[in-house]
């Protein structure tokens, strides 16, 4: 009796466990960043076509800054992460080698999100145009002894000269 | 770090829209490492769970990044410039468990 106990013990904490957790994991986070996605394309859609004008937000100094009064220098960034259940995802995946869908998704977001946030902060500065947009990636992993799958994260830092016409 | 009250014309162009640039004076730049707060990370680990922002990690970037720009700043000032062109960021993992960040631009003197 008892061991038979111990051994679906075993198979709980050696099999179920770590299938069940990412599974959960996958699950809440799915329904969580599909709620943060939602609240940035409604974000996005108030702006209203600020981000796709190309006129008020460019990669390039343009003559655009020939003509400005005055600029300030505009930065922001967010460090976003994939989900347990993600990380799990692409570690299987990746076994197979192939588009990292769920990854995809969470740099998407990361770089829409700083894009909106560079757009929100230049009105509040009072700037009518954004140029020289510069978006870089970088890792983040504060984690230490290698169990980086714990806590890894990816930042997105979005900065820019803000123009007032 | 005292926050200061230096203000100087900044941009991440090759000019200050709306000045003249009289003369460029050089290179200045500003750094910090930044480690983890043991408190801040369980609790960012925890956040991974579900996934999505990680606002601690957001936060004390963006601390850590203010910083080495009111370094970079202070450097300018003390050059006897009132204006930094050209600004580029960079951000490195040098040892586990933290980050350097790092800013540098060229100080300039404009009308």
């Amino acid at each position: 009796m008892a061991t038979s106990l111990s051994i679906v013990l075993a198979i709980f904490f050696w099999l179920v466990l770590p299938v069940l957790i990412p599974l959960i994991s996958w699950l809440l986070g799915r329904w969580y960043q599909g709620r943060l996605m939602q609240a940035l394309e409604s974000n996005e859609k108030q702006q209203g076509g600020l981000l796709q004008s190309e006129k008020h937000l460019s990669t390039s100094s343009s003559m655009m800054s020939m003509t400005a009064e005055s600029s300030t220098l505009l930065h922001v960034s967010i460090c976003v992460g994939p989900s347990w259940g993600q990380i799990f995802f692409m570690w299987v995946k990746s076994l197979f080698g192939g588009r990292l869908e769920s990854y995809d998704v969470v740099l998407d977001y990361g770089r829409r999100e700083v894009l909106m946030r560079l757009n929100q902060q230049a009105k509040a500065m009072g700037c009518s145009s954004i140029v020289n947009i510069r978006i870089e990636t970088s890792t983040v992993s504060f984690a230490k002894n290698n169990n980086s799958s714990k806590t890894s994260s990816v930042e997105f830092l979005a900065f820019a000269t803000g123009l007032r016409q | 770090m005292q926050p200061t009250n230096i203000s100087l014309h900044m941009s991440n162009v090759e000019t200050v829209p709306g000045r003249t640039i009289v003369s460029s004076l050089g290179l200045v730049t500003g750094s910090t490492v930044r480690a983890k707060h043991l408190g801040k990370d369980i609790f960012a680990g925890l956040k991974n769970l579900v996934g999505g922002e990680l606002k601690a990690y957001t936060e004390l970037l963006n601390e850590s990044r203010n910083e080495a720009i009111q370094r970079m700043m202070m450097q300018a000032h003390s050059m006897g410039a009132n204006g930094i062109v050209n600004i580029r960021f960079a951000t490195s993992n040098v040892a586990a468990g933290a980050s350097e960040l790092f800013c540098y631009g060229t100080a300039v003197v404009v009308e």
